[in-house]
């Protein structure tokens, strides 16, 4: 038996020249997994705070959404896998430098977390629930008593999922335009960026409005200044990465990223959301919808020009 | 004061001399004219193309497409302008507080009316635009501003044949 030794992906088969092996599936599961983190990271940290009767969306209305947004997102996530009767598999191992194996025992903590926390607040959304058994009511009971520990533990968690799901494409060394550390805090703040935007969204008070399309704002200002510093970052490292920075500056994606990413998804939103702070009279749901828009373009955009990027010079 | 600022409109000449610095700032800027139906059109060939490639090859007007336009239908510099146009017009309405819901239409007809009429010119239009090679921004607008002949007459087709057929239809207007 010969033993292969990896010490590079780019070992691996398919990928040189350009990688095709990633579709729609990823950069979806992307973009609900960060929108997700983003959502119960925000519930955690306002029940902390003790602002649940302030801001009643971000705690107990936007986490109703987040076992669908995991559920549809793990379920992509399976679809992409190639031999999928083995997924069990990332559950007999913990590997600390492997990022799919954070993801994996992340998600297997974070799932069961936002099913219990939607739980909690359930009535809120069917007043007449009862749970049928005892047991339930106990749980119920039990989890309630120990929230602390429960939103202590969404609060870290949702971190380390937000920015898994941008060191799934950093840790791969195999395509130098995803060989970046800013991809882990870039997606990990456009996540927070959806979240606070689904808040805005389900929200019925005004001033829960404002203050969250103010996080939204700064959301935005820190990715404005993280993709700037990626491309500086790649523009001043070795010609492969010069050339993966030219998809965005003349190549192919150029006109996608800086319209779809940069302009609807960011500047346009941050305009609107400045606009409603000084009291124009705005449909504030543009500036959410512009947000999730440029979160799953950017996620897109990423995934395919990260495949098209290569080494070769 | 909000009231104020959405019922206040600029001078409609000064608007034109506007429109007009737009045009010299497109054709500055990317080196082409505004439009307006060829984004319509790249969208309907980028639709046919994906739905029905065999009907998109046999049919001489995509062909003509195709041949005449290289890349992606969609990758085109009127598409990208219309993005524009959405957005900016988007933001001026967001800046001057008229962003609502609402059918205009006169107070003598109903919305559903005015949407079918609506309708029913847009079809006409888009059909005439593809005879007369653009519409009012591509053709008349950016034709005559480098002096083409096709886009005098066509200026001059579009408001002579809506000034003579104004009498019959200004029922819906007046």
């Amino acid at each position: 038996m010969t033993e292969d030794l990896i010490v590079s992906g780019r070992m691996n088969h398919l990928i040189d020249p350009v990688l095709e092996v990633w579709e729609w599936q990823i950069p979806s599961y992307l973009f609900l997994g960060g929108l997700a983190a983003g959502i119960l990271f925000f519930a955690g940290l306002t029940w902390l705070r003790g602002k649940e009767a302030e801001h009643p969306a971000a705690v107990r209305r936007a986490p109703l959404v987040v076992p669908f947004l995991l559920i549809f997102g793990l379920l992509f996530l399976f679809l992409d896998l190639k031999h999928k009767l083995y997924f069990w598999r990332l559950y007999l191992t913990l590997k600390m430098a492997a990022p799919m194996s954070w993801g994996a025992w992340v998600l297997l903590l974070i799932t069961p977390l936002s099913f219990i926390w939607a739980a909690l607040y359930i009535r809120d959304m069917i007043p007449q629930w009862d749970w049928r058994f005892d047991f339930l009511k106990r749980l119920e009971h039990f989890f309630n008593q120990n929230k602390k520990y429960l939103a202590w533990s969404m609060v870290l968690l949702s971190l380390v999922l937000g920015i898994y799901t941008g060191i799934l494409f950093s840790a791969f060394n195999g395509r130098p335009l995803w060989n970046t550390s800013i991809l882990g805090p870039l997606f990990l703040v456009s996540g927070m960026s959806g979240g606070a935007a689904v808040v805005v969204m389900l929200s019925r008070s005004h001033a829960e409005r404002h203050y969250f399309a103010r996080v939204d704002l700064l959301m935005i200002a820190i990715e404005l200044v993280l993709i700037i510093h990626m491309f500086m970052g790649f523009l001043s490292s070795t010609q492969t990465q010069i050339d993966a920075a030219r998809l965005f500056l003349g190549g192919d994606y150029t006109a996608p990223f800086w319209i779809f990413v940069v302009g609807l998804g960011l500047l346009m939103p941050a305009i609107l959301e400045i606009m409603e702070m000084r009291n124009r009279k705005i449909p504030w749901i543009a500036a959410p919808i512009l947000v999730l828009f440029g979160g799953i373009m950017l996620r897109f955009i990423i995934a395919f020009a990260g495949q098209e990027s290569h080494w070769i010079l | 004061m909000e009231k104020d600022r959405s019922r206040k409109y600029w001078n409609p000449y000064f608007g034109g001399v506007m429109l007009g610095l737009v045009l010299l700032a497109a054709n500055f800027v990317a080196g082409r004219g505004l439009g307006s139906s060829g984004a319509v059109k790249s969208a309907v060939v980028a639709a046919v193309e994906s739905i029905a490639p065999a009907h998109a090859d046999a049919s001489p007007v995509y062909k003509e497409f195709s041949e005449s336009h290289q890349g992606h239908p969609m990758k085109s510099w009127l598409v990208f302008e219309m993005v524009g146009v959405l957005v900016g017009a988007f933001l001026s309405g967001a800046w001057a507080g008229r962003l609502k819901f609402r059918v205009e239409h006169s107070p003598k007809i109903t919305s559903r009316r005015r949407l079918i009429f609506a309708g029913l010119g847009g079809i006409f239009f888009g059909l005439g635009s593809q005879l007369g090679r653009g519409c009012t921004s591509g053709a008349a607008l950016s034709g005559m501003a480098v002096l083409s002949l096709g886009g005098f007459i066509t200026m001059i087709f579009i408001f002579g044949t809506a000034f003579a057929l104004a009498y019959f239809f200004r029922k819906l207007w007046i």
